[in-house]
């Protein structure tokens, strides 16, 4: 027998916390509304059952908005499953048992599961649960998902709940209810209704009803609607909250509720009028510095000279038995070569993404919405976008799924194109890189400056597809602020390691095997007429080589004088990893890590200069998004059309602004300032001849009789305007 | 009177709601005839504000507020 077991409840109610529990899984927990964006499904097993567990994108109520929820709506609608487990949030009562109530409609064998208990008992408040029970008339079982406590009861009771259904059960004013019989007569179904009478015919999307029904509802609705002093579609929602307050009232004893919360004081500072903005900036910039400052470069110098040992002390032992040179050249220079470069950043990834978590867990990131919104929504966006641009910094495609938590196609369309601009954490290998090599020092803040450049290209991205694409597009902003919790060791550990351990996967399959091929093309080719193994010397003659010098010219101008850099760019379509690896492979790493645990650093010196690398990072940050993301961003554009617009837009702007960054930046100090100066004249007589065409605009009709003519500054004439 | 003329640190009771855009959104997350609203403050840049409803917060901007008729309350 298996019992197929729905998650429904309010966003950030724990839903995934518990089915992670229960099923053993590792889906992302974050403490913001709108983590899950999808349908999961899991196992779980108890003496003799088994259950289908389904984890579901929260709702806050039956009438969705955007298409995360409608996700968990039609699941619930279609009565997809056997039990529907209604998480309830025991720490905001309220609110969470309005959609309990709408479920309760339903009438399907439901079960409460009332989590966060240990915040109940922390806050000293107390739920009786037995009352509540009675109240709401359904079995509930108080857990604590994150401590996995309950979850045994709760399935048991899932068992026992199963057939029971709870049709036609009157809960409301009797007025109220009597409407809602006039809409059953009709629909032949108490559930439908009630979602006819909440949100009329929109709410009975998705069943087949004939159009006298709908005539004749629409009359009932009418006389019925005539009844209340209230808008009709707040009666069943009211009612639903004073039946909500009845029981809180009984069932939920909360001392002191005027007591500042721990949340109020935390927020009093990073959301404070002033600091609020300064500090969020000083936050990412601690994350960035933490990661590629100078600990972080540390500790990866520490890591390159374990990697060089082992890898010295593996290829002496094969070397003992005798190899033939293409094996040790694949050993060295391809696998070697190319993974020692990427896993080399692997501590200061590891930083990266466990800050980033820690920022997840902590309740901050819908802070940063609400901070943000104001300045957003001038490039027509909402403050809800930031969300998905800050997990963007993770990894773009997670990030792009989340922009279904927008509820406005434009919002989502905008924001998923944007994403690819902030620099995703496999890029930030290439930074490391360059700025550890050509910019030593201060090499942080070359780095910090290229995720700025990234924001800013979104940012300006963002303006122009308002300005020009989805004009007059406004955003909508409605967003909960969950409190603050303390991010548990466990969680913030799992979630970092799910995301390293992404990378070493990676690492040992895609990237090794791309590595092979690249190795093998770029050591293998044509000389003195014959097909050979090459030298590090003589690499120009290889396949790849070949294939480098061909397309050089397209990236000449943008400052690459090298075929390898050319070629190590493009691999980072398959993942953005391998543009550091192909480097690696290309430019000899092995010997380099060997002898004195340097990664690259002198031969990338040797081979770039300042303004060169500065470019080429400029160029990886904004151009040609890895295959995975690609996928990701036309099935969140859903159109081939936006998909290719964005895809080709992408490569533009990357190229223009590696082109920019090369061209300024090679000028001699006296050049550039002359560009500088040639730009900001263009500016300003752009922006005067902007500003004055305004002022001169006429509004038709002869001056004399003009309503602006004191605030005009034409000379004032008696005529007629030539034209309008 | 409207929810955004209430200032920070004031209390009020919804006594009418007029929103349009995402109206049974707001009405659903508990902003209903009566129910009171604490203005808690302000984003930084003047807008959205922050209320505490329902024993949680929420966050919504002016211009959805300035749909939600109030009155003000002491204490
Ligand atoms: N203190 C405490 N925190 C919990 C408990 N269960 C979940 N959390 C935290 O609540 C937050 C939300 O948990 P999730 O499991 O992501 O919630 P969700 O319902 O799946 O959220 P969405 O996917 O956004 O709808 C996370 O920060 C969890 O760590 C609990 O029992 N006690
Ligand atoms: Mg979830």
């Amino acid at each position: 027998m298996i019992i197929k077991v729905a998650l429904v409840g309010n966003p950030n109610s724990g839903k995934t916390t518990l089915f992670n529990g229960l099923t053993g899984s590792n889906q992302s927990v974050g403490n913001w509304p709108g983590v899950t964006v999808e349908k999961k499904t899991g196992k779980y097993y108890l003496d003799h059952y088994e259950a289908e567990i389904i984890d579901l994108p929260g709702i806050y109520s039956l009438s969705t908005i955007s298409l995360e929820e409608e996700v968990a709506f039609q699941f619930v609608l279609q009565k997809k499953m056997d039990v529907i487990i209604n998480i309830v949030d025991a720490s905001n009562l309220e609110r969470n048992l309005f959609l309990t109530h709408q479920l309760l409609e339903t009438g399907f064998p439901m079960v409460i599961a009332l989590n966060c208990m240990d915040i109940v008992k922390k806050k000293r408040q107390n739920i009786n649960v037995q009352q509540l029970e009675t109240m709401l008339g359904v079995p509930i079982i108080p857990i604590t998902a994150s401590k996995h406590q309950g979850l045994v009861d709760l399935m048991h009771q899932v068992e026992i709940a199963k057939n029971i259904t709870r049709l036609d059960e009157r809960r409301y004013d009797s007025a109220i209810e009597a409407s809602v019989d006039r809409f059953t007569t009709i629909l032949g179904n108490r559930f439908w209704a009630y979602r006819y009478f909440e949100d009329g015919i929109k709410g009975l999307y998705g069943i087949n009803i004939k159009l006298e029904t709908i005539k004749l509802l629409e009359t009932v609705r009418d006389e019925e609607s005539s009844k209340y002093p209230l808008d009709f579609d707040m009666l069943l929602p009211n009612e639903r909250y004073e039946r909500i307050i009845k029981i809180v009232d009984k069932a939920w004893i909360r001392p002191d509720l005027e007591k500042q919360s721990t949340t109020d004081k935390i927020d009093r500072i990073l959301t404070h009028k002033w600091l609020g903005l300064p500090l969020f900036a000083i936050i990412m910039f601690l994350v960035f510095f933490l990661a590629f400052g100078p600990l972080g470069a540390w500790i990866t110098e520490g890591f390159v000279n374990l990697i060089g040992l082992l890898f010295a002390w593996i290829i002496e032992g094969i070397e003992a038995l005798g190899m033939s040179p293409w094996v040790s050249s694949l050993l060295t220079k391809g696998i070697f070569g190319g993974l020692s470069s990427v896993m080399g950043f692997l501590p200061q990834l590891t930083i990266l993404f466990l800050f980033l978590s820690l920022l997840e867990d902590s309740g901050y990131m819908s802070r940063v919405a609400f901070i943000m919104d104001r300045i957003l929504r001038h490039f027509g966006l909402s403050g809800k976008s930031f969300i998905p641009m800050l997990l963007g910094f993770g990894c773009s495609v997670p990030a792009m799924a989340a922009t279904r938590t927008l509820d406005k196609i434009e919002d989502r369309r905008i924001t998923t194109m944007i994403i690819p601009f902030m620099s995703c954490g496999a890029k930030a290998p290439i930074y490391a890189i360059f700025a550890g090599a050509l910019f030593a020092g201060y090499s942080y803040l070359v780095v910090f400056s290229i995720y700025g450049l990234g924001i800013i290209v979104a940012i300006l991205s963002a303006i122009l597809f308002k300005k020009t694409i989805f004009k007059g597009v406004a955003s909508n902003y409605l967003m909960e602020l969950p409190e603050y919790r303390l991010p548990t060791p466990r969680n913030t550990l799992l979630h970092t390691w799910e995301r390293i351990k992404g990378f070493v996967v990676k690492a040992g399959t895609v990237l090794l095997a791309a590595f092979i091929v690249i190795w093998f093309l770029s050591y293998f080719g044509f000389m003195n007429g014959t097909f050979q193994l090459l030298d590090e010397a003589e690499i120009g003659y290889s396949l790849l080589g070949s294939f480098g010098k061909i397309i050089l010219p397209i990236f000449t101008p943008i400052g690459f004088t090298d075929w390898r850099s050319a070629v190590a760019i493009l691999t980072g379509f398959v993942a953005k990893e391998s543009v550091v690896g192909t480097l690696g492979i290309l430019y000899g790493v092995s010997g380099d890590v060997l002898q004195n645990g340097s990664l690259l650093f002198t031969n990338i010196q040797a081979a770039f200069t300042q303004v060169q690398a500065y470019s080429f990072m400029a160029f990886a940050l904004l151009g040609l998004p890895c295959i995975a993301a690609l996928s990701a961003m036309s099935k969140e554009l859903g159109s081939k059309k936006w998909f290719a617009f964005a895809v080709a837009y992408e490569m533009i702007v990357a190229y223009l602004v590696a082109l920019a960054i090369f061209q300024i930046g090679s000028l001699s100090i006296g050049e550039m300032l002359s560009v500088l100066v040639a730009i900001a004249v263009v500016l300003i007589v752009f922006f005067s001849i902007k500003a004055s065409r305004k002022r001169k605009k006429c509004v038709g009709g002869a001056c004399y009789m003009c309503a602006i003519k004191d605030k005009c500054h034409n000379k004032p004439t008696d005529e007629l305007p030539k034209s309008s | 009177m409207t929810l955004k003329d209430i200032k920070p640190g004031e209390k009020c009771i919804i006594t009418n709601i007029h929103t349009n855009n995402l109206r049974k959104r707001i009405i659903d997350m508990g902003l209903t005839k009566g129910t009171i609203i604490n203005v808690k403050k302000m984003a930084p840049l003047g807008d959205p504000m922050e209320i505490l409803i329902r024993g949680y917060l929420l966050t919504l901007r002016q211009a959805e507020a300035k749909t939600i008729e109030v009155a003000r309350v002491e204490g």
